[in-house]
């Protein structure tokens, strides 16, 4: 006779670790809300989360906790009602001073579970590191290989020059 | 407690995560490009440029479509929304003008939203932020060796130039990338020897294929011919003989109908043959009707007439300048209404001046002696207690409704708003624009109050952004700190003129602080004066300048 609150719910890893959670904390995720719904008895079958492994996994969980009481997201998913800006609350901030490699396993995970809220924050840190640098930082920061010939380059630089003088 | 465990958790993870020696492997590309999207869609402009020049991939996806129609909806469509009154309750800040959604307002900007597919957001911003920059590239052609008497006649429509003059004939030039002469012909040969003196283009723009341009000349005849654009051939349609009326000072075209107005204040309305389904530009067409013909006794030069027509009437306006005894010149003007059928419907004319100020030619009601009562507004004996507003004589005028712009020769440009309902005409007090260093001899404003202007020496040009006039607070605030236009700076890419045009408009600041050059200058043999003709389109201005032997050339200053 627990209320919906109190129940927890089986997750298990890619790398089949199982983790229980409070559905409450779970449903943050709107693929596993909807599989709860689908299953109809949540706490006894335990769910596969397939692409997401448990260290992933885990940091997810993390988030969803400190925000298992934001208002649930709206189902507007209209692409241009997002803030257009970067700020990020400090929580937020902190939580996601991870490694790259685990920044983007965040961000597929967050996309993949259909974490909305998590998933704009892990893009809006990915933009904050690419604001105002030059080409080659960004190309330093993410690994990516110039395919440009020189002359390419330049010209892209001067048919982009425009906007510089703001 | 349970929550403190957790996040205890989840810092372990962390650095368990950041044992993990970090690989080399590009890992923006471990997200899929729609995920890369949504980061670039946090980026300002200047980062978006930046990404473009990482590699080809990026430069794809940062060019991508999406991204700049936000970009461009945030800058240039929604601040648009709270300076247009009526739209207030639609354009409320808690966002609800989203450029996506289906109740989004793109505010006269839908024709690039209809053609999604085929619009460049990217160079559609560009563009915008050009114009509120004033970064173009200026461009000379040579158009005339000696100055024809009168001046080449100049129009710009879509792209394309047309100019006519007595030596070289009707031209059609494109203002596009190229800049090349499209076509060429010669005036009628009954014209010869008559000077064209005006020239209007077809402001219908429902036929893609023709444009019908028409040309009145000093005999009081006039001419239709038709551009083709894909044969890129001027052809010759009709001339109406010459009349003892006189010069034709303007003329305006709304196929099928065509107004002229003579230096002796008489307006014709003509009706041709509606050939819409004939498409062979060759044939000649049968006289037209005239309908109308009406005598005015106010109205002053400069004019600007304009013809538009509905589902059921056709309007005529003439805007013109109006002298009073108290106030200097203002403006006025007058409304023409007529049944598609020709019958009239009814004339009304406003002005811009209070009422306690007399006008000097306001004697009778114009043209409309056989329709009923005038209404004009009491004309109260002058108590004229201050004179706020002296205003010189006009030096030109545009109109474009609901926008009048007047330029003067005291640096200022003046602009009107006209209010044309079914039940009134009426015309604001008009307000000063400052900006201009020097006198201004031409400013031509479009249908969404963008305007450009053009000072005498032909330095300086000024682009306004003048949407909505000055009913907004916020609009006061930007007339009184003078935001309300951008310098135009040119990029000279080829022509050495246009450089020392540049120049010039450089020195003119420094001039006006210390005053020592000038006559130095006023001496120069390449010294450019405007006769006033000044046109623009969404991507180009041209500006019709003369040197001082007499040469003609446009200067094409081009913003994409």
């Amino acid at each position: 006779m627990s209320t919906e609150a109190e129940q927890t719910v089986k997750l298990v890893s890619s790398d089949n670790v199982e983790i229980v959670t409070e559905r409450k904390i779970a449903e943050r995720s709107m693929l596993i809300k909807n599989m709860i719904e689908d299953l109809g008895a949540p706490g006894e079958e335990p769910i596969p989360i397939m692409n997401v492994s448990e260290a992933v996994l885990r940091k997810v969980l993390e988030w969803c906790t400190h925000h298992k009481n934001d208002p649930a997201p709206t189902q507007d998913d209209d692409a241009d009602s997002r803030k257009k800006t970067t700020d990020i609350e400090d929580w937020d901030q902190k939580f996601m001073q991870v490694d790259q490699e685990m920044l983007f396993e965040i961000i597929l995970a967050a996309n993949y579970m259909d974490i909305k809220a998590l998933l704009d924050v892990g893009c809006k840190t990915v933009a904050n590191m690419i604001k105002g640098k030059s080409p080659e930082e960004i190309r330093k920061t993410f690994n990516i290989q110039n395919d440009f010939t020189p002359e390419e380059e330049d010209q892209i630089r001067r048919e982009n020059e425009w906007a510089e003088d703001r | 407690m349970a929550k403190r465990g957790r996040e205890h958790e989840g810092s372990d993870i962390e650095h368990q995560a950041k044992r993990i020696k970090p690989l080399k492997v590009e890992r923006l590309l471990s997200l899929s490009d729609e995920l890369i999207l949504r980061v670039l869609s946090y980026l300002p402009v200047p980062d978006l440029l930046v990404c473009q020049r990482l590699s080809h991939k990026y430069h794809g996806l940062a060019g991508d479509g999406q991204l700049w129609k936000a970009h461009y909806y945030n800058r240039f469509v929604r601040p648009r929304a709270s300076k247009l009154p009526g739209l207030k309750d639609v354009g409320a800040p808690t966002g609800t003008l989203h450029f996506a959604s289906r109740a989004s307002k793109w505010l006269q900007d839908e024709h690039l939203v209809e053609k999604d597919a085929r619009t460049n957001w990217k160079q559609q911003y560009k563009l915008r932020h050009n114009w509120s920059r004033g970064t173009c590239v200026a461009e000379e052609i040579q158009v005339a060796d000696e100055a024809p008497v009168p001046p080449i006649l100049v129009q710009l429509h879509n792209g394309v130039i047309y100019m006519a003059d007595q030596v070289d004939g009707l031209r059609a030039w494109s203002a596009k990338a190229d800049r090349r002469m499209l076509a060429q012909t010669n005036l009628p040969s009954s014209a010869s020897r008559q000077p064209p003196t005006s020239l209007a283009i077809d402001s219908k723009e429902d036929d893609q294929d023709i444009t019908r341009i028409a040309i009145g000349f000093e005999s009081g005849s006039f001419s239709i011919y038709a551009f083709q654009h894909a044969d890129g051939l001027l052809a010759h349609q009709y001339t109406q003989p010459s009349s003892s009326n006189g010069v034709i000072s303007s003329i305006s075209l709304a196929w099928p109908y065509a107004v002229t107005m003579t230096a002796t204040q008489i307006l014709s309305l003509y009706h041709f043959q509606d050939m819409a389904q004939e498409k062979n530009s060759n044939v000649q067409l049968a006289p037209p009707r005239l309908l109308h013909s009406l005598k005015s006794h106010t109205v002053w030069p400069p004019l600007s007439t304009s013809l538009r027509t509905s589902s059921t009437n056709l309007v005529i306006s003439i805007a013109y300048a109006l002298p009073t005894y108290l106030s200097g010149w203002t403006v006025g003007i007058q409304e023409v209404k007529i049944f598609l059928n020709g019958e009239l419907d009814e004339s009304r004319m406003a002005s811009a001046i209070d009422e306690h100020y007399r006008p000097l030619a306001f004697s009778t009601r114009p043209m409309m002696h056989h329709l009923t009562r005038p209404v004009i507004g009491s004309l109260a004996t002058s108590t004229a207690t201050e004179l706020r507003h002296i205003h010189s004589k006009p030096t030109s005028l545009s109109y474009t409704h609901p926008y009048l712009l007047v330029s003067q020769l005291d640096n200022t440009l003046t602009l009107y708003l006209v209010t044309s309902t079914s039940e009134s005409l009426s015309i604001s007090a008009g307000s000063r624009l400052w900006g201009h260093t020097s006198s201004v001899s031409g400013a031509h404003v479009g249908g969404r109050g963008k305007a450009v202007s053009v000072s005498r020496r032909g330095d300086e040009l000024r682009v306004w952004e003048l949407e909505g006039g000055f009913a907004s607070a916020a609009a006061r605030k930007r007339l009184a700190t003078g935001d309300l236009s951008v310098q135009i700076r040119s990029d000279s890419r080829q022509s050495h003129i246009a450089e020392e045009n540049s120049q010039a408009g450089l020195d003119l600041v420094n001039r006006n602080t210390s005053g020592a050059t000038l006559d130095e200058k006023e001496d120069m043999a390449e010294l450019t004066l405007t006769r006033g003709w000044i046109g623009f389109d969404e991507e180009n201005v041209v500006v019709l300048k003369e040197q001082s032997q007499g040469k003609q050339a446009l200067v094409i200053y081009d913003f994409t």
